[in-house]
């Protein structure tokens, strides 16, 4: 089987851009906003003219097989021409993900064919009233019926919430309990007793569907659970975590960079005391460049899991919930600060980064909200710290100290991740991760170090990232910063974090002044990735 | 109709500027298929669906134009060939178009060659007619479309104030320049894919049996001595009289500067 190759995924991107120019330009996003209504007519025609729903479906079945990689790319690339249009699609995709995982091949010809024939729109129905990120609440059930003593049917009642493409898609995959444990279903949108309720007023994301739904005894055949096995349900949806949460990073990656690439097309352009915004220092060390060094870290880390994803299929559940975090967060923050950068237009709904700000807050919700990726952060690699006795970080960090260029910012993460691995130990020794909090902030250092460490290692390859604007000598100044910042973070972070629930300050110190002294150099390379930024980003 | 279409892979120049020095500020600037052959490699396809026949894409230039090639392909192009080789850089329109004919001769037989206009990073309008010369076919330049109905081509070429209808028997090489209305089409992905699967060749100057004295820099009669951007046109001087009063006020500037008498 042929896969989608470097320059196909180019021209794909390119098509897709091009295609968003021609039918969905800004004014047509912001009626839609506005209004808060869903282009069905023009996202339809993207399926048809484009092809792009056909990316998940195998090739035997007409569709495009595409790889993690290239799906990650064309979220980020739908990101940034709205986030609730790539939300609706990325459904679609999230909608098909059980039957991928678990269907029969029978049931996969089928519904795979369909979708691809009859470019099917599909929502993923997961989330109830009582049942978000704790799924073993769930409520919906799916009772069997019995004839001859065959199971036939089932008959599915309760009720789904906050479902994006809820109240307009074609086929729905729901999870219900059945007799056997949680399992998914395929709900053909017209089945009696089907209802799907009104549209959600969002804060954000107006442009995709997101509804309710209603099941009163509707009635399947057998044939639409997903895998032909009850009790599947759990696993076929776990199995998938580190993939769509990888995907939620992608779309987050591509909103902030949308918002911070126009917020320096602005700054090019808007002259004040005699010369541009671009050209002063304190507006683009503060407003522009750090969040472009989060995006290229972002992007490597994201461009990595993805590459596994492919050798693997399944997994990468720690490092999904670190990409989706790291990227969220980042996207979140750059959109806030696009807005400052734009001044009192940026305020105004004529500017898209206005509606990126809004809209990007999902991107820290759905799929889980930061506060339980933290915990599956914490949860993921406090097991990996106690396994090798405190040496998970070390191991990195010595792999660091080994590497005799300094330039990329290996000594400072090298010192960061030692600091870790201490802030850790000393969080065992005297068990503070009692506390819940001190687990959230433990995940948010070891996210940040993660994607810093595997942001000096890329710019160590000698490669920079498919589809990332700058050349090698630009990342490595970015991994460099980057490394520097965490480190520093983590070592007075840390050291906080730990001294707030003891009685006494601990005696470790954390490499804060080794820290604080690699340090130097920051400033200079930030003036330096100014004029790369602003020379990349003119019009 | 078997048509050959020329394209070329240029930086996108609405997004280029200048460094002091005249050269270019390439940094994030990203390459494109050339506009006035992406218009070329449209009217090719537009004739293949009423014809049939074959249309084959050609390129000169480094493996990354192999893209411009691919996208040619995904829009429905059957064959691509790329000319690539250390021996043809630096070439100059006239060495380009050498190495060009004597790939189309290779590719031989066809009724039709379709160019651009023009392409974008150079503006010369120079390659299309001299493949031609080396071809010995007739040309047409500056058309906006082009048809063929029982073996003759008409075309519409753009001249100052209007348009001329021509015919010409084939063989015969066409260049276009892109109607002002007209949106350059896109692949789909499912296209692109398929694409993906089409033949796409690599030759250097033994396969097209070229001199290699007439390629790259040593085959290129033209020398750039410098390259600098045109100085800013000074402000125009504006007349705020009645219609009359202008038209004898222009009449005395045109009499002073001597291009009237």
């Amino acid at each position: 089987m042929q896969k989608i190759d470097s320059v196909s995924r180019k021209l794909m991107l390119e098509s897709l851009k091009h295609y968003a120019k021609e039918n969905l330009p800004f004014d047509l996003l912001r009626k839609c906003d506005e209004e808060n209504s869903f282009p069905a007519e023009k996202v339809k025609k993207m399926y048809k003219d484009l092809g792009i729903n056909l990316l998940l479906i195998p090739q035997e079945y007409g569709g495009l097989a595409s790889s993690t990689s290239d799906i990650y790319r064309v979220c980020a690339e739908l990101a940034r021409i709205d986030l609730g249009i790539a939300t609706a699609i990325f459904a679609t995709f999230l909608g098909s993900d059980p039957l991928n995982v678990g269907g029969t091949e029978e049931q996969k010809k089928y519904w795979f064919t369909k979708m691809a024939r009859e470019n099917l729109l599909v929502a993923y129905g997961a989330t109830e009233a009582d049942a978000g990120s704790d799924l073993i609440a769930l409520k919906t059930r799916a009772e069997q019926i019995v004839k001859d003593g065959k199971i036939t049917h089932y008959k599915i009642n309760g009720s789904k919430m906050w479902i994006s493409n809820g109240a307009i898609a074609d086929l729905y995959t729901i999870l219900a309990l059945t007799p056997g444990g949680p399992s998914w279903f395929l709900v053909p949108k017209d089945t009696p007793g089907f209802t799907q309720l009104k549209h959600e007023d969002k804060h954000g994301i107006r442009l995709a569907n997101t509804a309710g739904l209603c099941f009163e005894d509707v009635i399947v055949p057998a044939e639409n659970l997903i895998g032909l096995k009850e009790g599947q349900g759990f696993l076929q949806a776990q199995a998938v975590f580190g993939y769509t949460r990888l995907m939620v990073g992608a779309l987050a990656l591509g909103a902030g960079q949308e918002a911070i690439e126009n917020a320096i097309v602005y700054a090019n352009n808007r002259v004040q005391a005699a010369s541009p915004l671009s050209h002063k220092q304190g507006y683009m060390h503060k407003l522009i460049v750090p969040h472009y060094i989060k995006f290229e870290a972002a992007r490597a880390f994201i461009d990595k899991i993805a590459k596994i994803l492919d050798e693997n299929n399944h997994g990468q559940a720690t490092e999904g919930a670190i990409a989706k975090y790291y990227a969220s967060r980042a996207a979140n923050k750059a959109a806030d600060d696009a807005i400052e950068a734009f001044g009192g237009f940026g305020y105004t709904k004529d500017f898209s980064v206005e509606k990126i700000k809004r809209d990007v807050k999902i991107t820290c919700i759905y799929e889980g909200t930061s506060e339980i990726m933290e915990m599956t952060i914490y949860r993921g690699r406090w097991q990996e710290h106690l396994k090798t006795r405190g040496n998970f970080y070390l191991d990195m960090a010595r792999k660091m100290e080994d590497i005799k260029e300094i330039d990329f910012g290996t000594k400072a993460i090298a010192l960061g991740l030692k600091a870790l691995s201490d802030i850790l130990e000393e969080c065992r020794l005297n068990r503070l991760t009692r506390h819940q909090y001190i687990t959230f902030e433990l995940g948010r250092l070891i996210a940040n170090a993660e994607v810093a460490f595997n942001f000096v290692e890329k710019a160590l390859s000698g490669k920079v990232v498919e589809g990332c604007p700058f050349n090698l000598e630009t990342i490595k100044t970015m991994a460099r910063i980057n490394a520097k910042n965490v480190a520093l973070d983590i070592a007075t972070n840390g050291a906080k974090l730990v001294n707030s629930v003891l009685e006494k300050p601990t005696e470790k110190d954390f490499y804060i002044s080794q820290i604080t002294k690699e340090c130097v150099g920051i400033s200079k390379d930030m003036d330096a990735l100014s004029i790369v930024l602003r020379d990349t980003f003119r019009n | 109709m078997d048509i050959i279409v020329c394209l070329k892979q240029v930086p996108n120049t609405a997004k280029v500027k200048m460094n002091q020095d005249g050269t270019l500020l390439r940094t994030g600037v990203p390459s494109i298929l050339n506009p006035y052959d992406h218009f070329a490699l449209a009217k090719a396809l537009e004739i293949k669906k009423q014809t049939g026949g074959k249309i084959k894409v050609l390129s000169m230039g480094p493996t990354q134009a192999s893209e411009v090639l691919r996208l040619a392909l995904a829009l429905g192009a059957d064959e691509s060939y790329l000319l690539c080789d250390r021996a043809f850089a630096g070439s100059d329109t006239w060495a380009t178009s050498y190495a060009l004919s004597c790939a189309i001769k290779k590719l031989a037989p066809y009724n039709l060659i379709l160019c651009g206009q023009m392409a974008i990073d150079g503006d010369t309008a120079q390659t299309g007619p001299e493949i031609a010369g080396h071809l010995n076919i007739p040309q047409i330049t500056f058309c906006t479309d082009v048809k063929i109905k029982n073996d003759i081509l008409t075309a519409t070429k753009l001249i100052e104030g209007g348009h001329q209808i021509l015919e010409a028997s084939l063989p015969v090489l066409i260049t276009l320049t892109t109607p002002h209305n007209f949106i350059l089409p896109y692949p789909s992905f499912t296209d692109i894919f398929k694409g993906q699967q089409k033949p796409l060749f690599t030759w250097t100057p033994k396969e097209i049996e070229a001199d290699s004295s007439k390629l790259g820099l040593n085959g290129s009669p033209t020398r750039v001595s410098k390259i600098y951007p045109p100085a800013p046109k000074q402000k125009g001087q504006i007349f705020n009289l009645s219609s009359e009063d202008t038209a004898s006020e222009i009449v005395k500037i045109l009499q002073a500067k001597k291009v009237i008498k």
